[in-house]
């Protein structure tokens, strides 16, 4: 646990680690602290090991889907900002987006400088996280 | 050997109070019982007689004067026979009474009684061939009527062929399908609409040589001026009463309506589909494009991180040429710092991964166009000749990234499986309803227990048919909705999900192919869906082709 960092950390989950590279190489000077996670269960294991400030899931994956595992990170860690990636956002049922509190749903391909944009504004206004 | 057979009505017409009445009566009653004999004294009341009742012989007095005349010009043309009965021998009043149309003259005299009977029963059995084949003649003219206007006015196209294929018969509905009028058409070949196709691919050609019956099949005629006509047909030998066979009768219609309501409905039906497919397609595609996206962005990126070195380092080849050792030792220095600023070794080593990478992304999406050409390939008019393993197998890698994230698919085909007959794009669409049902399934059931569900595909042949089996480990179908699920609109899915016409069409593009789809579910275990494809031959019916060498 690095109570002391001044990087805010950012969980991105996806079964294709291409993506997952690819996020990574686009959020590379954003500043954050970036853990990838490649399946929804490694995913919960680092949320119930350490704070993160947002995640940010794939909806398609195996044995769970990126809205179910959003939700019990909620569960897990309440302050965490919830964000959606997906390839196809008409699968997703919206009424189930409020309920489970996500900020904002990303379309593949996403737009970078959006990209940026949504996390940092999901992730900068946090008074009562501690820092 | 003079006495009636059977009941004969006759009409004697007498002058009153002469005798003559009872001498011919009594004449007449040698005919026994059989004779109803009427006597009359007028022509109107004989005529009246004829009128009422079926008479078979009239006889008449010469004492009536002109009313034998009368009588005689009245049943001349369609009466019965009149003999006419004269009281003296006299060549004149015989002649007169022939002229008038007399069937016969007979004179009183020592002999009339013996005379009379006789002369009459030959009149009568004369009259009777004539008004029994009159009747046969007339019966036959309204049979042929009655079926003209059957033929005529039947709402289908039929025709009649002999046994060389030439026109006999042929309805107005008939006409306007061959195009022409049926003096124009009869006497004609029916090979005429068939040009360039082989006797074996005409129905009613191998109705005539085998005796085959055909219903229901379809099949395509040319007309006179190029157009092509789908029609349906049916058609069967004419046999006559000894058994030979005389020609063949076909009823078609035409089915370039059907084709088009047809084709439009199947159109609606593989929206649908696609619509499901889409979103599977989608997803599969924007993985890709979404990591290449990203990286074209920051490979920009890092090419203009390069540019600044590479600014530099041109810089300095400037400083070198002016030979000021300490400028361009300050200005390697500069380099180095600009290179470690923008992280240089990294951007470089990340730049050949990102393009990697990239490279992999569109490897995969060309491979994702390359079966969704697999698959919409082949949309003909007309039957192919087939390998439904092939269609099962591109239909199963274009529905496969939809659900691959849930399902584990086992592909058991038979590879050794006849190709057959059939309609490749519309088997494709009922295989992908029934694996996009089967995943469908299995997404209902995950989350109840179970992380993932199993599809198995199967392929084989069973006698003279192929057969392919989807069988899912999803929710299942309850006993009650099972005998429903092929009915037209009938579905269990949430509004939106599904049009409920997806079976029905499935059923109806498998019967088309004269195969049977069947479904078979034990609730919350497994269900399966078979479709039973015949091997037959390119026009539906049940004989088998030609072998290869030639013998049938």
């Amino acid at each position: 646990m690095t109570a002391g960092s001044s990087r805010p950390a950012l969980l991105v989950v996806d079964d294709e680690e291409r993506i997952l590279s690819a996020l990574r190489r686009a959020l590379r000077k954003e500043g954050y602290e970036i853990v990838a996670a490649d399946t929804p269960q490694t995913a919960l294991q680092w949320l119930s090991r350490r704070h993160f400030d947002a995640v940010l899931s794939d909806h398609k994956m195996p044995g769970m889907t990126g809205l179910q595992l959003l939700s019990q990170a909620r569960e897990l860690q309440p302050g965490v900002a919830l964000l959606l990636i997906t390839g196809w956002t008409e699968e997703i049922p919206r009424d189930q987006l409020t309920r489970v509190g996500v900020a904002a749903l990303i379309t593949k391909p996403w737009d970078d400088a959006r990209l940026k944009a949504t996390l940092r504004h999901c992730m900068a206004p946090r008074p009562a996280a501690p820092a | 050997m003079m006495q009636a057979d059977a009941e004969v009505r006759i009409v004697v017409v007498t002058p009153v109070g002469t005798g003559a009445d009872c001498d011919i009566v009594a004449a007449l009653e040698r005919l026994g019982p059989e004779a109803v004999i009427s006597v009359t004294h007028d022509a109107a009341a004989c005529l009246a007689c004829c009128r009422d009742a079926d008479i078979d012989l009239v006889v008449a007095h010469e004492g009536v004067g002109d009313g034998r005349v009368q009588i005689l010009d009245a049943l001349r043309s369609s009466g019965p026979p009149v003999i006419a009965v004269n009281e003296k021998a006299s060549e004149s009043a015989a002649l007169q009474a022939f002229v008038r149309g007399a069937s016969d003259c007979v004179t009183i005299g020592p002999e009339f009684a013996d005379v009379m009977p006789v002369v009459a029963l030959e009149q009568i059995h004369r009259w009777r061939r004539l008004t029994e084949r009159g009747i046969a003649e007339r019966r036959i003219q309204d049979l042929q009527h009655y079926n003209d206007n059957i033929i005529q006015n039947l709402n289908s196209a039929l025709l009649v062929v002999d046994n060389t294929g030439t026109i006999t018969t042929c309805n107005p509905p008939a006409e306007e399908i061959l195009g022409g009028s049926e003096s124009a058409l009869s006497g004609r070949s029916l090979w005429d609409w068939f040009a360039g196709v082989d006797a074996s691919e005409i129905h009613v050609a191998r109705t005539l040589a085998t005796g085959e019956r055909f219903k229901g099949s379809e099949s395509m005629l040319t007309r006179a001026d190029g157009t092509e006509v789908p029609i349906g047909i049916s058609c069967a030998p004419i046999i006559d009463t000894t058994g030979s066979r005389l020609g063949a009768v076909a009823v078609f219609s035409d089915l370039t309506e059907i084709k088009q309501l047809h084709r439009q409905f199947l159109q609606t039906e593989k929206m649908a589909s696609i619509g499901q497919l889409a979103a599977g397609v989608a997803h599969e595609i924007n993985n890709p494009m979404g990591f290449i996206h990203a990286n074209l962005f920051q490979m920009a990126e890092y090419l203009v991180d390069i540019r600044k070195v590479v600014d530099e380092v041109e810089a300095l080849v400037e400083t070198v040429a002016g030979g000021d050792l300490d400028a361009i030792r300050a200005h390697t220095d500069r380099l180095s710092a600009r290179a470690r600023e923008v992280e240089l070794d990294f951007v470089l080593s990340d730049f050949a991964k990102a393009i990697r990478e990239s490279q992999e992304g569109s490897e995969r999406i060309r491979h994702i166009v390359a079966d969704l050409r697999d698959f919409s390939h082949h949309d003909t008019e007309s039957r192919v000749l087939s390998d439904v393993n092939v269609c099962l197998d591109s239909t199963a890698n274009i529905v496969w990234p939809m659900m691959k994230h849930l399902v584990v698919l086992d592909r058991q085909y038979d590879r050794d499986l006849s190709e057959i007959w059939c309609y490749p794009m519309q088997l494709k669409q009922v295989f992908m309803n029934l694996l996009v049902n089967a995943y469908q399934a299995i997404e209902e059931r995950v989350g109840e227990g179970p992380r993932t569900g199993n599809i198995w595909l199967k392929t084989e042949e069973r006698g003279r048919c192929v057969v392919v089996s989807v069988t899912d480990t999803g929710v299942g179908i309850t006993p009650e909705n099972l005998p429903r699920i092929f009915d037209p609109f009938f579905t269990t899915k949430k509004v939106g999900a599904g049009t409920g016409l997806g079976l029905s069409t499935c059923f109806n593009i498998v019967e088309r192919h004269g195969g049977k789809l069947t479904a078979e579910s034990i609730p919350g275990e497994r269900t399966t869906f078979v479709v039973t494809l015949p091997r037959h031959d390119s026009l539906g019916g049940a004989p088998p082709r030609p072998n290869p060498d030639g013998r049938s």
